[in-house]
């Protein structure tokens, strides 16, 4: 049961995720199977299966999660989704550029409101002792805590314009005399490698602004009837695990090029001799390797970053003055959890995915203890209607999931 | 507020939070029969006057079975704006819903019993098969129908610049023999019967351009332009065959036009690339992009043996054989594996029930061996 211990009226509740992977890989199989018999019609029904079975076995401090999203709206947001893509395919397929340019426009504008009406979605779908949760923050705040987006791209045309100064600067210069003018590659020298780096670091800490923005936003607009979020990390917080991230990305790429050089070499002394067809096959294998590789190169790093951002943001939020959470998930035995979970996946063509999913799951759930002071039975909640579910099935095919 | 349980239905103990406080009350909860399903009866035990309310079968969110034998430790039932309501025991709750004729759907049955699960796999699996062996092939050629040739024609020469500058060169048979392969080309047309076309109401704009480069080939361009390389004719008079073979592989490339068979792979490709996407993609992209590919290259080989089949109707049609197209195929087969020309027959046979699956094109002896059959070739539709 609960790890409860009493102090100073503060009682302490482990989060635990009661599910299996088998079970789970039940649940997926059907999904699976029933969006083949209809066509993929069967996708909303299966997100609210999935996202049922992962509420209804996380336990906090003795009562489940529950997930409550009226089918009604999402079957319909599904629809509507589905037919916006339908159109763009079609656009796409037959070379109509202005309406695709459209779409894309239009997408790349809309994406903060979706996010929004995304979250406000799902937490509305949430339910803990009755409650429910929400999110009220105003399509005006997303749009706001944007910022680093545009600031990012005003950086770029001003690199655009830097380069195109940098380079007339260079061509009037270096150009050889008797060489031919106008070459395919423009030249590029020290001070503009320095301005793209500049941009490039500028760039990245834009990304982790807004990471950073959008998080303490969920966080600081989330509740549950009056009591609001709290929330502690600081802007240098994120900085130092994208730091991190940066250097274990690079440890993976220079271990995964020294197995390269190694199996490169061993492929070469022993294969020396082939000749015709068998060397495009050996050329094939050598590509899927390579692609193999990169995935597994970044995966370490993604899974880190993962982890730390995990730890960083469940040991500093909390509820108003009543609760507070603390995480002790330890990175790297989630690095190496991941990375057996992509070996096993790519070993069973993918039929692993739902284990992967749910030991994963597990192991960030577990990780997390709720701190409650005065007791559990103080919350005091308010009904709020349920809005938009389209922002959901973007967000969806956006790759944001519903449990994560 | 009336009380009115059935002495049948053992009332189960349960927590109620009412939606607006995190505070739990007891409850007892009976589950009854009702008109479309069970009906939830909750009755507060820990207020001084005992309240009750019954909540119909649509104002309940029944928590899904997950698994026959093991149930969560505790179950949560959301009643809209009125809370929910926590169960201890599970194993009671799945028996009082049975008892009061709940009746679980089809993704609980497959998820809580394997042979439902079995069932509808077979039927999933004979679903896909019939959808990708018939059903987009047939949704391909009606949604062609809908294509305008100006279309076809835009991309045909688009693709004609692309192929040209990356791979074609001018090319370097005499004009006088260009022209003897034009008029007969346009001759073969004219013996092109209105019953022999798939599409009656299209009408394409025929054009036989020659190239050199890219080995002895030839293909169709959606629209009508046919283009034949040098090498190809060259290849034709290297085995000593006379115009007719070459006049069959033309032949063979009017009936991907007839066919409309490049505007019908675009549009299988669409569909495949959807489909497949939407139903493998959660396994994962490869398992989906390999399945598109192998359905693919089944469509492409399905279209050879259509365009084989047409080839075969004109060439009878003109009066003319096709034995010396068969012949050529297979001189240019035999060349390419670098094996001298009498050694053919079972091992190319043998070899080809994997390489069916992986290539754009039926095995080499087979589509030979229906050329030289003739009109009355048995794997062609009358």
């Amino acid at each position: 049961m609960d790890s409860t211990t009493q102090r100073h009226g503060i009682a302490a509740y482990q989060l635990r995720f009661s599910g299996s992977g088998g079970e789970y890989f039940r649940v997926w199989i059907v999904n699976l199977l029933l969006s083949i018999v209809t066509l993929g019609l069967y996708t909303p029904w299966a997100r609210r299966r999935t996202a049922r079975y992962f509420y209804d076995h996380t336990m906090i401090a003795g009562s489940p999660l529950e997930f409550t999203a009226p089918l009604r709206k999402m079957v319909v947001s599904f629809i509507l989704f589905a037919l916006l893509y339908v159109a763009y395919k079609i656009a796409a397929e037959t070379g109509q550029d202005t309406v695709v340019s459209i779409f894309i426009i239009a997408a790349a504008l809309l994406a903060p409101y979706v996010w929004g009406s995304a979250m406000r979605f799902r937490l509305a779908s949430t339910r803990w002792r009755g409650l429910q949760l929400q999110f009220a923050a105003r399509w005006k705040d997303v749009y706001v805590a944007s910022w680093p987006i545009f600031l990012m791209a005003a950086i770029w045309v001003g690199i655009t314009y830097g380069l195109d100064v940098l380079s007339a600067d260079s061509t009037q210069a270096a150009r050889p005399p008797g060489g031919r003018p106008g070459p395919a590659w423009p030249r590029v020298d020290a001070p503009m490698w320095g301005l793209i780096a500049i941009g490039l670091v500028l760039s990245v800490l834009c990304i982790i602004r807004v990471e950073f923005n959008y998080k303490s936003l969920l966080v600081l607009r989330a509740g549950i009837g009056k009591q609001r979020g709290r929330w502690k990390p600081v802007y240098s917080d994120f900085v130092r695990i994208w730091g991190a991230t940066i250097v274990v990305f690079l440890a993976g790429v220079a271990l995964i090029l020294a197995l390269a050089a190694g199996a490169a070499y061993a492929v070469q002394s022993m294969f020396s001799t082939v000749r015709g067809p068998a060397m495009f096959v050996l050329i094939f294998f050598i590509a899927i390797a390579a692609i193999l590789g990169l995935v597994l190169a970044s995966a370490p790093a993604r899974a880190y970053r993962e982890a730390r951002m995990f730890r960083l943001i469940w040991s500093n939020v909390g509820l108003s003055q009543i609760a507070r959470f603390k995480c002790d998930l330890q990175h790297w035995a989630f690095v190496r959890l991941r990375i057996k979970n992509i070996l096993l996946t790519l070993l069973t063509l993918g039929f692993y995915r739902p284990f992967a999913r749910v030991s994963e799951y597990r192991m960030k759930a577990d990780a997390v203890t709720l701190h409650v002071k005065g007791g559990l039975d103080q919350l005091v909640g308010e009904l709020v209607r349920q809005q938009d579910a389209l922002g959901d099935a973007l967000a969806d095919m956006a790759g944001l999931d519903i449990v994560g | 507020m009336v009380e009115a349980s059935k002495p049948a239905a053992t009332p189960l103990r349960a927590k109620w939070f009412n939606g607006r406080h995190s505070r739990a009350r007891d409850v007892l909860i009976v589950l009854e029969p009702g008109p479309r399903g069970p009906a939830l009866h909750l009755h507060v035990v820990d207020l001084a006057h005992a309240a009750s309310r019954r909540f119909e079968y649509d104002e309940v969110e029944w928590p899904p079975q997950w698994s026959a034998g093991r149930a969560p430790e505790r179950i949560a039932v959301a009643l809209r704006d009125h809370g929910s309501v926590e169960i201890d025991q599970p194993q009671a709750w799945q028996q009082a819903l049975a008892a009061a004729g709940a009746r679980p759907g089809l993704a609980q049955r497959m998820q809580t019993r394997w042979p439902v699960l079995l069932g509808v796999l077979l039927v999933a699996v004979a679903g896909l098969l019939a959808f990708y062996r018939w059903g987009t092939p047939w949704a391909a050629a009606q949604l062609s129908r809908h294509v305008p040739l100006e279309w076809e024609l835009s991309l045909s020469q688009q693709a004609m610049a692309q192929v040209d500058q990356a791979w074609l060169k001018p090319s370097q048979l005499p004009p006088e023999r260009q022209q003897a392969l034009r008029t007969q080309f346009t001759e073969l047309l004219a013996r092109l019967e209105p019953s022999l076309k798939r599409y009656p109401a299209y009408a394409p704009r025929y054009e036989l351009h020659f190239r050199r480069g890219m080995g002895p080939n030839a293909f169709a361009l959606p629209g009508g332009t046919l283009v034949m390389t040098d090498e190809l004719v060259e290849a034709a008079a290297k085995q000593g065959l006379g115009d007719d073979a070459l006049l069959g592989v033309l032949a063979h490339e009017i009936g991907h036009v007839e066919h409309r068979h490049g505007t019908r792979l675009i549009v299988e490709q669409g569909v495949l690339n959807v489909g497949l996407g939407l139903a493998l993609g959660d396994v994962s992209s490869l398992v989906s992009m390999t399945s598109t590919v192998l359905t693919g290259l089944a469509y492409r080989r399905q279209h050879e043996s259509e365009s084989d089949c047409f080839a075969l109707a004109l060439m009878a049609s003109a009066q003319r054989p096709t034995a010396p197209m068969a012949d050529l195929l297979l001189g240019m087969s035999q060349a390419r594996e670098g094996r001298p020309p009498a050694a053919q027959g079972e091992p190319a046979q043998q070899r080809s029930t994997l390489g069916d699956w992986l290539s754009t094109h039926p095995a080499t002896p087979q589509r030979a061996e229906m050329l030289k059959a003739g009109a009355g070739a048995s794997s062609c539709p009358r």
